[in-house]
């Protein structure tokens, strides 16, 4: 089999642009979404516990919490039919489902320690969304779970380090570094 | 030296093959997710799938999802092979342009 080299270029730039297609739609059919939403989750979560009552806050984290763990749910389930790793044939339903359950044993964890501080309270939503995260990443294998690592040292660095700011940092740095990554892999990926 | 494949060079299984390996090792598309990325009609990508599945560059793979039958398509490990010779055949001509 022998082509022209003109009809080798339009082979190339048909592979290149179904390649960039299936990367979008693979992005835009979900992934990104997941970052969207718990950086927005994030962003006011930690706005609401720097600026709110301390009462107040954690009822509003509990709030966003719940939404942000529908909204991941109903994502799951829609993105987990399109593109699935056939090693762990979960469904959508059974990703959605964990995402409920990892809600569930977040709140479960949080009753065990009772009572805890603001930040403590905070630190354990983090890790259990964290976990979550990179649980996606590895089931999923859209999205690789160094962004989930490094938020999580973001996190304990600001915990540990930088107390009196922590909220803050965390809204910025975490919530807006997850939405500013989810939009990024929705437009650029 | 590569070589160009005369099944993969088909546009349609091209693309379709381009869409493969574009996925991990481990996954798998949805048949109607695939046909909408490709905009091919049914008839049309199942003829040619069953070309490539017949080369043994692809897997299908139907199963129930949610009780409702789904066809799952993957690119084997000699479809990724073919198709990265195939591309490494098609740069060494546009360099000999």
């Amino acid at each position: 089999m022998s082509i022209s080299p003109t009809e080798a270029e339009e082979a190339l730039v048909a592979i290149q642009t179904i390649v960039k297609k299936t990367r979008r739609a693979i992005s835009t059919s979900g992934a990104y979404a997941f970052l969207i939403v718990w950086g927005i989750v994030w962003l006011f979560g930690f706005l609401g516990s720097q600026f709110f009552p301390s009462e107040i806050g954690r009822y509003f984290w509990m709030g966003i919490d719940i939404i942000g763990g529908v909204i991941s749910a109903v994502i799951g389930a829609r993105f987990g039919r399109n593109v699935r790793n056939s090693k762990i044939t979960n469904s959508g339903k059974q990703i959605g489902l964990f995402w409920l359950l990892l809600i569930v044993y977040c709140a479960a964890a949080i009753w065990v320690v009772w009572p805890i501080g603001n930040k403590q309270f905070a630190m354990l939503i983090i890790l259990f969304v964290m976990i979550g995260w990179m649980a996606m990443g590895l089931i999923l294998s859209f999205y690789p779970i160094w962004g989930g690592l490094i938020l999580t040292a973001l996190a304990l660095v600001g915990y540990f380090l930088l107390p009196g700011f922590f909220y803050l940092w965390m809204a910025i740095l975490g919530g807006g570094g997850m939405i500013i990554m989810g939009l990024y892999i929705r437009n650029k990926w | 030296m590569a070589e160009l494949n005369e099944i993969i060079h088909q546009p349609i299984r091209l693309r379709t093959m381009a869409a493969l390996v574009t996925l991990g090792a481990n996954e798998e598309v949805d048949f109607s997710y695939l046909r909408k990325l490709l905009t091919v009609t049914d008839g049309n990508l199942g003829a040619h799938l069953h070309k490539l599945e017949e080369a043994g560059y692809i897997k299908i793979n139907k199963s129930f999802v949610d009780r409702k039958p789904h066809t799952y398509i993957s690119a084997t490990p000699a479809g990724r092979k073919v198709f990265a010779e195939h591309v490494a055949a098609l740069e060494v001509i546009l360099k000999g342009k």
